[in-house]
């Protein structure tokens, strides 16, 4: 790894079993900062729970992982943390505005209400993600993609130094995906470190400068340009892809 | 509990006279409304949050459960500690609640160890702990109130006659013993029974027995006659302090967290990632809904009070889409069913139509000799209200109701059958086909439709200047080709923002 940057990320020997079977093993994960990392692998691979089980959301079997040197309860302020769409109810009686408020009541804290400051913040990420007109809407009344945003938007807010995202890209509208990337590339700017778990394999090497392919154990992590091989990806999804001549992806199965 | 009733009258005694209390307190109509409506606020502010986390069967399991928290606490009391059996004594408000708590734990256990689903785990928790419970009452504490009649229906309409009273003045507590004046003396064979013999026997032994010594509350003493003065008393139903206790609570409790409930409920993954604790939130929203679930116990029963979680909620979540908006109209909705309801029960509907007049002209109709007097069980007739309030909603709410949403569909689908029709003839105008695929006499057979279906539609769009039907066929007018061009790109961006939901 590189000695200049220091590691935003660091998972070491990270185990999470189901019932006593290995949804990930021995994930070993040095993430510098200020990378665009993608999370790419089969399904089934463990991607999700690979994010889950760093957040502290799940219990994990073994491992250490720690944010900046400090494990996550101390480093709480420094992650934001995207869902995957499907996670919640979008029938709950609440607006947009209300939701992406949702991603300051980590700094509020107990028991503090958010007032006008938090109102402010909350408008200038939904401005961000391009929803202004939509921020007394009901949420039920959005689409796929306007969910997505409103999501993004959410962790906009928490202002963190490290995103977790949990398949942003799945099933959003072409308008969406590239306010995504948009904003994934902002982040760089500012020196964030942004980790997403990703599915389609032709836009990779576009999006992000760095990949890790899991597939339960970690198969290679790096470098987009060195680590995203022909050869990693027979790895990780055996024979299920196929190529065109000049290395592209064709299509990765399931 | 004491307290707070004493400090609740005085505050109202700056604003009523003492007999007018009194008397309103003793109206049963006036303690099972206001009792009904503080049950239906708790309810609704505790049932909207196990709504909106899709619990709502779990306050049916807790409202049974806290029978066995209810019973073994109770057991303890009496037998264990010698205590006297008061079924509102806060150690039975704590038993119950842990017995709530309890319910939730051996739910979670069974469904963690991966063999059961959830509502197969609550489905199986909950009648165990109930068995239980039954099994107790059954062998140990038949002689207390905790009958079948209370568990299902509970007894509002009493509620009035089971009182604390306050003494404010002329305040003498009186203490009868065997010197008393007043006190009755009176001789019991102390060997009768042991000797087979009766009193008059030669060799029967007596004692004094004093029948009426003990110590004597003011209120004791002015009915057994030993004041002269008549003490200021007021009586106070004791279910009113309870349910008016855990209104407080539950309403302290939305009020407070109000924040963290919201975050919890919509999205728990969240809310742990932020350091929100989603299961110390999820216990205390049980131990609350336990705390209500065995105060409105002794006046709806614990089948009934589900009602008053789920419905004013449900209700509330058709008339609104803000959740404070919802923790609002739950309550009302709620009070309005308990208040209409005690109506209802006597026999007025909405206090307009008496229920005797719709029997009487039933009967006087069908021939049918129906007993035209109407009065049903109190806590059901308020159930019944909150549904109706309910249906109202269900039926008539602007945005979800029945009604709206089968307009919103009608008109959804008039509009599929134009945009239909506007793309066909779109499509074969100015083709070979034309002559066989837009003649107005014969379009209907083409769609498969009714000929008159293809009438309405055909004049609908002729109204609006879309189609012109020129020599018997159908063509487009400039704004129907504009109108056909609109929707077709809106519905190719609707295909580049699927909805995998």
């Amino acid at each position: 790894m590189n000695d200049r940057v220091p590691l935003a990320l660091s998972v070491e020997d990270l185990t999470v079993a189901y019932h006593s079977k290995p949804a990930i093993w021995d994930i070993d994960l040095g993430v510098p900062e200020g990378v665009l990392m993608a999370i790419v692998g089969p399904n089934g691979a463990g991607k999700s729970t690979l994010i889950k089980a760093v957040l502290n959301l799940i219990p994990r079997a073994a491992g250490t992982v720690s944010f900046y040197g400090s494990p996550y309860e101390q480093a709480r302020s420094l992650v934001g943390y995207v869902p995957q769409r499907g996670s919640v109810d979008w029938d709950f009686p609440t607006s947009v505005l209300d939701v992406v408020t949702m991603g300051l009541y980590g700094k509020l804290g107990w028991l503090r209400r958010p007032g006008r400051r938090e109102r402010d913040l909350a408008l200038f990420a939904l401005n961000q993600v391009g929803l202004l007109d939509l921020v007394d809407r009901q949420i039920s009344q959005l689409s796929g993609g306007q969910q997505q945003r409103t999501f993004l938007a959410r962790a906009l807010v928490q202002d963190a130094q490290i995103y977790f995202m949990d398949e942003p890209f799945a099933a959003v509208d072409a308008i969406t995906e590239r306010a995504i990337v948009k904003i994934l590339h902002q982040l760089k700017e500012r020196g964030k470190t942004v980790l997403v778990v990703h599915h389609d394999l032709q836009t990779v090497e576009d999006y992000f400068d760095w990949v890790t392919l899991l597939n339960v154990e970690v198969v290679a992590s790096g470098p987009a340009a060195e680590v995203f091989t022909s050869g990693n990806l027979q790895k990780t999804y055996g024979g299920r892809v196929s190529y065109l001549h000049d290395g592209q992806v064709l299509a990765a199965g399931d | 509990m004491m307290v707070l009733e004493r400090w609740l009258i005085e505050l109202l005694l700056n604003f009523v006279a003492r007999e007018e209390i009194n008397a309103f307190l003793r109206s049963p109509q006036h303690t099972a409304t206001i009792i009904g409506c503080l049950i239906a606020v708790s309810g609704a502010l505790l049932g909207t949050f196990l709504l909106l986390r899709g619990m709502a069967l779990t306050s049916d399991a807790i409202s049974h459960t806290v029978l066995l928290g209810i019973v073994v606490a109770f057991l303890l009391m009496t037998d264990v500690f010698g205590m006297a059996g008061d079924t509102s004594s806060p150690w039975l408000i704590l038993g119950a609640s842990l017995a709530g708590v309890g319910t939730v734990v051996l739910t979670e256990l069974l469904y963690r160890s991966g063999l059961l689903r959830q509502d197969a785990a609550l489905g199986l928790a909950f009648p165990l702990l109930f068995a239980i419970a039954v099994i107790l009452v059954s062998r140990f504490a038949e002689d207390v109130h905790l009958d079948e009649d209370a568990v299902l229906v509970g007894e509002i309409g009493l509620a009035w006659a089971n009182t604390n009273s306050h003494c404010f003045d002329n305040c003498v507590t009186v203490t009868i013993n065997p010197d008393h004046p007043q006190a009755k003396m009176a001789r019991q064979c102390r060997n009768c029974r042991e000797l087979g013999i009766s009193p008059r026997d030669e060799g029967a032994e007596f004692v004094e027995i004093c029948s009426n010594c003990g110590s004597y509350s003011p209120a004791q003493a002015w009915q057994a006659g030993y004041l002269q003065e008549e003490p200021v008393l007021v009586f106070f139903p004791k279910s009113i302090t309870v349910t008016l206790i855990m209104t407080a609570l539950s309403l302290l409790f939305v009020l407070v967290f109000y924040k963290e409930l919201k975050l919890t409920t919509f999205d728990s993954a969240l809310a742990k990632a932020l350091g929100f604790r989603p299961g110390v939130m999820n216990y205390a929203l049980m131990i609350l809904v336990s705390l209500v679930a065995v105060g409105a116990f002794d006046a709806v029963g614990s089948i009934l009070v589900i009602a008053f979680f789920i419905i004013p909620p449900a209700a509330a979540y058709l008339l609104s889409d803000r959740l404070a908006i919802m923790l609002l109209l739950g309550p009302l909705i709620g009070a309005g069913g308990a208040f209409f309801g005690y109506d209802l029960a006597r026999g007025k509907f909405f206090g307009i139509i008496e229920v005797g007049d719709i029997i009487a002209g039933v009967n006087s109709i069908s021939g049918l000799d129906l007993l035209e007097t109407w009065d049903s069980s109190i806590s059901a007739s308020m159930v019944l209200m909150i549904f109706s309030i309910f249906t109202l909603a269900w039926v008539f709410s602007p945005r979800y109701g029945l009604i709206s949403t089968m307009i919103r569909r009608a008109s959804q689908s008039r509009r599929f059958d134009d945009q239909v029709v506007l793309a066909h003839i779109h499509n074969h105008q100015f083709t070979d086909r034309h002559s066989t695929e837009l003649r107005v006499e014969t379009l209907h057979i083409h769609f498969r439709w009714t000929a008159p279906k293809m009438g309405r539609v055909l004049a609908r769009l002729r109204a609006l200047g879309f189609v012109a039907v020129v020599d018997g066929f159908a063509e487009l007018t400039e704004r129907g080709e504009t109108q056909v061009h609109a929707f077709r790109s809106a519905m190719l961006e609707a295909h580049n923002m699927p909805d995998i939901d």
